[in-house]
């Protein structure tokens, strides 16, 4: 669990770990459970569904997916020696490399996407026009399109300061593309907007609690106070109920 | 008692995987509730092109 927490921290947001609760707590005890152990805090998700089945008869298990969505290792940890490190450095090094396969004439248009020139990429397979060049613009299109649902979905569940950040960065990378931009400015505009006002502050105030407590002592009496007084200066909005259910997670007791 | 394996029943299944995929395969699992601090990552489509560690643990 620390070490891929550590890889985590390492690679930022070139990886994403997901953690898989496979003993039977429910949702609040092991996110209960992370807090107490200051293993919260960071990009790391935390599940209790199985994305796939397990190959080992114990825990822990662990499973490399690849940046094309292949499983390339999977088991102990233990018995992958650094084997598995030196598979995800091979990894992250494709996140900056067109696919293996991609032909000279489309290295151009890879070479700006990657680099978070969406417009130029697209532009210059609008250039070539190849069925592999068609191919891959839609492929430019639908990541960019998953980036700003993620933000949109952001946006309407009021973690507005991971928004502003993920949005500022959109924009820079859709400068000039005609069809994704004003996507991404209209995500922009609902940031500013009057109506979320409370939520803003709210969103800045609970992030700002959460980055400052994960790492110290998460259920410390004095923090779950503070968390409980959030909830209520920010009562009737998302990140005023995300206090609250910080508060109530103080309280939960481990599965057992 | 009955309502207790119901439960314990119900927890089983949606813990289960849904996808028999193993080293080699694509992984494209759609999670029905969103995880903890997903932040808007509704399944591994939406990870491609980054690579991910997959942590089986426990809290016991």
């Amino acid at each position: 669990m620390p070490s891929a927490l550590k890889l985590q921290e390492q690679y930022g947001d070139a990886l994403q770990v997901v953690f898989v609760e496979c003993q039977g707590s429910t949702r609040d005890q092991y996110e209960a459970f992370a807090w107490k152990m200051k293993w919260m805090g960071g990009r790391a998700m935390w599940t209790e569904e199985r994305p796939f089945q397990t190959v080992g008869n114990g825990l822990p298990e662990t499973a490399l997916v690849g940046v094309d969505g292949t499983i390339l290792m999977q088991g102990h940890p233990g018995n992958f020696g650094s084997k598995l490190e030196e598979a995800l450095a091979a990894e992250i090094k494709k996140i900056k490399s067109p696919p293996e396969g991609t032909s000279a004439a489309l290295k151009k248009a890879w070479g700006s996407f990657l680099k978070g020139d969406v417009a130029a990429a697209l532009e210059e397979c609008d250039k070539l026009g190849t069925d592999e060049a068609k191919a891959a613009r839609e492929e430019f299109v639908t990541r960019t399109q998953r980036r700003i649902a993620r933000a949109k979905w952001l946006v309407d569940e009021a973690y507005l300061v991971e928004a502003e950040a993920h949005l500022g960065q959109l924009a820079k990378d859709v400068k000039g593309a005609t069809d994704l931009e004003p996507l991404v400015a209209a995500e922009t505009a609902k940031l500013t907007e009057p109506a979320r006002a409370g939520e803003r502050e709210a969103s800045k105030a609970y992030a700002a609690f959460a980055e400052q407590v994960a790492k110290k002592k998460p259920f410390d009496a004095a923090n779950v106070k503070k968390a409980e007084l959030l909830a209520e200066k920010h009562a009737s909005t998302k990140s005023g109920e995300r206090a609250a259910r910080f508060a109530a997670l103080s309280k939960i007791k481990p599965a057992g | 008692m009955l309502r207790t394996f119901a439960l314990a029943a119900l927890a089983c299944v949606a813990a289960a995987p849904t996808a028999l995929a193993g080293v080699g395969d694509k992984v494209d699992y759609k999670f029905r509730q969103a995880p903890v601090n997903a932040m808007g990552v509704a399944g591994f489509a939406d990870l491609r092109g980054k690579p991910v560690l997959v942590d089986f643990w426990g809290t016991r």
